[in-house]
Order: C-alpha cells, then structure tokens, then sequence
C-alpha cells in the first residue's frame, strides 16, 4: 500500500559538517545508504562521546529512517551509548573465564573504590565503570578495557592503580 | 502451478508462495490443516521469528517454518506427525516461559491465541523454576493503545504494521535477547490513523486498544457481520453486540476490500450508534409551533397529509427529495418508488467529502454515496437551487448532510418551505425546521446493503434492536408511500 501518513517532522540536533561529510564518505561505500548506519553512528559517538535522543533524530533524518529504528540499532549494541560517558570507559570482563578467576570480586573492589555501581559515572566525569561481556582474552583474565586498551591478569590492587592513573 | 502434498491431500498452490501463504490462499489454513502460527500474517512480511508453523517436509532432515519455506513441485509436507507435535510442545514451553499467566485480568482471554495454543500444545505446569521476568504492565504507546510488556512475545508483528501499513514506523523492538522490548521513541509515540490495528494483529494480549481495554468480556460479545460506514470504502468489520448495545468494530477480513484493516476513526465510529444524540420519538409540530411525540403512524400520516397538500395544490413537482447517502439501497429503492408514484423527479444526494488518506479512507464521508447516485440520487445542485428559488413547497430529508457548508450551510434557506419531513437517525438544527421528525435505524441496526466506492455492492444482516421504536428508513417510505397512493389523483388516474 502506498501511503500519505508520513511520520512528522523531528527537531534535531546539527552535526558538524565534517562530520556530516565523513557520513557521507561511508553512505557512498554501500549499496543501499542503510548499510552505513552502524559506521555513522561509530563516527558520531567518537566526535560526541555518545548518542542521545536529539542526535539519533539527526542520524535517522540523514537515511531517511524513523528514529525508532536507530533507538533499535543504538540498543542493540552495548558499545553504544545513549547518554553522556565519563573520560575514561573502565570495562571489567564478567564473562565465564574472567568470572571463574575473580572478575566479579575486582569489579565489586573498583565499585568500592570509586564509590559509584557498575554503569554509573564518577561526579567529576571521569572514569564510567562497567561491566563487558567476553573480550577475547580469556587466558590472560582476570582482564578489563579501559577505552580501547586492553588490561590483562590483574588483581584488586593492579586494577585501582590502573583506574588511580587515569587522567 | 507447482503441485504439493499435505497431510495427504494433493494441492495445486501458486507459484513463488511460501507454504502458510499458498495454504492461506487456498482458504485451508486453521480451516482443514492446521498450522499454528503466531508471527506470521497474511497481510505483512515474513518475520520467521515464533518458530511455531514448524513442519515436517520429506527429504529434509530438519523440521521447517511454514511461513518462510517456498513452495516446491512435488513437496510433501507433513503437519500432524508426532515430530511437528513434539516441536509445537518445545516452541510453546518457550513462548511461555516468562508469561505472567494473568488469563483472569487480560483484556485478550477468550479471543488468545497464546491461550488456544497452550489448549493444544501446551504443558499443564510449569518445568522451570526461576522467577518469570518482570515487565512494565501499563505502558501507554500512544493515545490509543496500552501495552503489557509481560504478554509479550515479541512476534514483531505490530513492528511490521506500522513500518508496512501505514509507513509510519513508531514501534520498535529495542535491545536484545531477554532483555527485548516493543517500545517507541522518546517523544514519538504510537500515533497514526491507524494504530489501533496493531492490537487485532497482536496475537496475545500485550496491545490493548484504551477504547475496548475492560470493556466487556469477549465470550459476552455477540459478533455480527457489519460494514463500517464511515467512508464509502465499505470497510468490513465485525460488529461486537452485548448488552444491547455495539461496543466495538473490529475490522473482517475482505481482500476485496479492506484486507485485514480499518482505520481508527472507523473503528470508534460504532460509537455513533449508541450516541447519546439520537433522534429516538417521532414528533410533529402543533398548532403552536411546538414538537409533539406522536405514534410512527400519526408521524406517516402527517407527511403525507403535507405531501398530498402541496401536490393537490401546485402539483408533484413542488416536492423535492434529499436522499441519505447512509441509508441502504433497499432503503433509497423505496425512495426512488415514492419519488416515483408522487411524480416528482426533484432528488438528489448530499455527501460530505473530506482529504482521502491513500490507504482506506475515501474522499467521501458516506457509507453509500456510490448506490445512491447508481439509484439516481445524484448532485444535489438542482434541488438547493429549486429551493432557493422558490419551487419547492414539500422537502423530503434523509440525513443532515446537506447542513454542511458546501450544500446549505444551515437551515435559513428551508425556513420557507410549507413543510419539511425528517427522517432522520441523528439530532440536528434541522429538527427546528422540521414538521414531521421520524427516527431512523443505523446500518448495524436494520441489515441491508451497500455500494461501494469501486461498485462492489455488500449485504450484512442487522446486529442488535435500537432500544427506541424506531423503524428501517425503507420501511417508513413504503408506509408513506401506502399512505399516498390511495389518495393521489395523480397516480389513481394514471393507473386507471
């Protein structure tokens, strides 16, 4: 059926033109513009530090798709963000093999520590900790990421002076 | 055309079509074979998530869905075996896994397919023993429509509507694996013209419609063929009857016509019928200028006292006639005799149009506006026109349509008539002009047929009494008409 009832309009946040022009580069990689989504919404969360409603309307009017099917997309990656993270992303491996060698307990000794619970951020923006489901290390675990690092074979007092030297 | 077996039974199925679509095409589908089913639906795209159309096709090692396996030459599909049974048990286990089990408050009990299901596959106890996931019970998507995120069972099908149907794409299935839910945007919610579909295509009782959400319960409902008669598409619906009055449409599947579909205002346009500002008494108005209740028959009686006046008096051409694009053609048939023994050809039809919607909703307002114009109630132009300028002395009105702005805009232009005779079902400005008010039945409550827009001419049968003396429009008319004939020289002297 063909239909008239077009969603309306959203307000949305602008994106820099460079990063509009960095969109377009991958839009032009793929045969059909959806294909894209996922890389534009990595661009976007690199230069915004993440994904809140406003953004994701402005993502949805550049491939033409209601903005639920980015909330679809956002939410089903949990590298995604939807709301602002602190400087450092401090991930604990909570996955079978890091669990077995005390993945849970560092993670309980880093809550302890930085006085916040796993997916909240410290009041002055600086570490978001969480927890991460396998990354692939598993013969180094207990491990975490912090950002795009890797941090391997760590106990309590290794893990909090890894998160005492964030910046 | 591809010939399969199944069960048994040899089928010649079209070509290109899955197995649930070809056994759908064929009229057998939960009609001769059953395969149960809840994601897939005839009128949107395969989703292939329920996995419960699991059948059993020789040759294949695995069992397959029906809904996305294509149809081959020479396949032979097996869809009772104890393999598929087995599966449908294992599938239903599944489904009901996290299931609140509230069948005594769920607005869906009794029209469930989670519940006909379970009847048929299902386990009588629970095998796990963790606690059920929690959901939110009440979340309002949209204006029209209440979720329950524990009936959930993510079919998607409500998804696939609004991407599909009305090309809206509110709802959405966000996050992933048990932590999945139908949810809308921050600040978008489920709200389009049709939205209230997406709780007939909801297979549990997750989407609810906040219109029929613990109204009455569905085993209490007598469901009637009907005909919405909002729009002149002539949408099918189910007319929903309890205690004596209609309480819901649901939409009756016509390919012809409206597929699987109605819009919202169509659907909460049963509400018309119990309205509160129905014309219920006939009335005429005395000596005084006053509106007296009086019998039908005294009603009848008066119209044709004024008829016979005027005719005798200035002949059968000073009575004009507004026919009712509601009304059915039975109803316009006795018209057009009354019209036609009186000797007057002064009729026409007034039909509000309004902005067409491209999906359902045509531009004309009016269940029958194609059967009246094909009896010859056609531009009603002539009629205004002959009345403002003073040749018509007796106005027959069906309906109040001709009030709207485009015909007379109000009633001034009447004030002047000797009389005007109301048949009417609905309250108006026109009753303070009227002479004689006589009720008249909705569609629901009377039976009859229609025509719609692209000709297609639909017959239902009444659902329910109205709860007032109040009689088919065509049934006055006749009555008018016996009234009449007697009397009209007219007619005696051209019949003799």
């Amino acid at each position: 059926m063909v239909s008239t009832l077009v969603a309306q309009a959203p307000e949305a946040t602008v994106l820099s033109d460079e990063l509009r022009a960095a969109i377009d580069r991958e839009i032009a990689r793929f045969p059909e513009p959806r294909g894209a989504l996922l890389a534009a919404l990595r661009l976007v969360q690199d230069e915004l530090g993440c994904i809140a409603p406003p953004t994701a309307r402005a993502v949805a009017e550049i491939f033409g798709l209601h903005p639920a099917e980015v909330l679809e997309v956002l939410s089903f990656y949990n590298l995604f963000h939807t709301e602002p993270q602190g400087r450092h992303e401090v991930r604990v491996c909570t996955n079978l093999a890091c669990s077995l060698r005390g993945a849970r307990t560092l993670l309980r000794e880093l809550e302890e520590h930085l006085g916040i619970r796993a997916g909240q951020t410290t009041p002055d923006g600086r570490v978001t900790l969480g927890h991460e489901e396998c990354l692939g290390a598993c013969g180094y675990a207990p491990m975490l990421r912090i950002g795009d690092r890797y941090h391997e074979e760590l106990d309590g007092p290794a893990a909090r002076a890894l998160v005492d030297g964030l910046p | 055309m591809p010939t399969i077996t199944v069960d048994g039974r040899r089928l010649e199925v079209p070509e290109g079509s899955t197995l649930l679509q070809a056994l759908d095409e064929l009229g057998l589908l939960m009609n001769g074979v059953d395969v149960p089913h809840y994601c897939w639906h005839p009128k949107l795209s395969v989703d292939g998530s329920c996995r419960l159309c699991q059948v059993e096709i020789e040759g294949v090692p695995k069992l397959q869905i029906a809904c996305d396996t294509p149809v081959a030459d020479g396949m032979v599909v097996h869809t009772t075996s104890e393999r598929v049974q087995r599966a449908r048990e294992g599938v239903m286990e599944l489904l009901l896994v996290n299931h609140p089990l509230d069948c005594p408050i769920c607005d869906q009990a009794g029209e469930c397919k989670l519940q006909d299901y379970a009847v048929d596959y299902g386990l009588d106890h629970a095998r796990t023993r963790e606690p059920r996931r929690p959901g939110r019970k009440r979340v309002e998507l949209g204006p029209t429509i209440v979720f329950d995120e524990e009936r959930c069972i993510l079919c998607r099908r409500c998804v696939r509507f609004c991407r599909e149907v009305p090309e809206t794409g509110e709802l959405v299935v966000e996050n992933r694996g048990d932590r999945s839910r139908i949810t809308t945007f921050p600040g978008t919610p489920l709200d389009n013209p049709y939205s209230m579909n997406v709780a007939d295509v909801c297979p549990v009782g997750a989407l609810t419609t906040r219109d029929f959400r613990f109204k009455v319960r569905v085993w209490d409902l007598d469901e009637v063929p009907g005909l919405c008669t909002g729009c002149s598409k002539g949408c099918n619906v189910h007319v929903g009857v309890a205690r004596g009055a209609v309480q819901r449409y649901t939409p009756r599947r016509n390919d012809q016509v409206n597929e699987t579909w109605i819009c919202d205002e169509g659907r909460l346009s049963y509400r018309e019928i119990g309205a509160p500002d129905r014309i219920t008494r006939p009335a005429v108005r005395d000596a005084e200028g006053r509106m007296q209740p009086v019998s039908i028959a005294r009603a009848i009686e008066r119209a044709a006292e004024r008829i016979r006046a005027a005719v005798l008096r200035e002949g059968p051409a000073v009575v004009a006639a507004l026919a009712s694009p509601h009304a059915t053609n039975e109803d316009l048939t006795e018209l057009r005799r009354l019209l036609d023994g009186i000797g007057t050809a002064t009729s026409g039809a007034a039909v509000v149009e309004g902005e067409p919607d491209g999906l359902l909703l045509q531009a004309e307002r009016a269940g029958n506006a194609r059967g009246a114009r094909d009896l010859g109630f056609g531009d009603p132009g002539l009629v205004f026109e002959k009345i403002r300028g003073g040749g018509v002395r007796v106005l027959l009105v069906m309906g109040r349509d001709l009030l709207a702005e485009p015909f007379l805009g109000g009633t001034d232009p009447l004030a002047s008539l000797d009389a005007v005779i109301l048949l009417d079902t609905h309250r108006s400005a026109l009753e303070q002009v009227a002479d004689v008010v006589i009720p008249g039945r909705m569609l629901a409550e009377k039976g009859g047929s229609m025509t719609n827009h692209a000709g297609l001419v639909q017959r239902v049968p009444a659902a329910l009494e109205p709860a007032f003396d109040a009689h088919a429009e065509g049934a006055v008319l006749a009555r008018l008409r016996a009234a009449l004939e007697l009397v009209l020289p007219a007619r005696s002297e051209g019949a003799a």
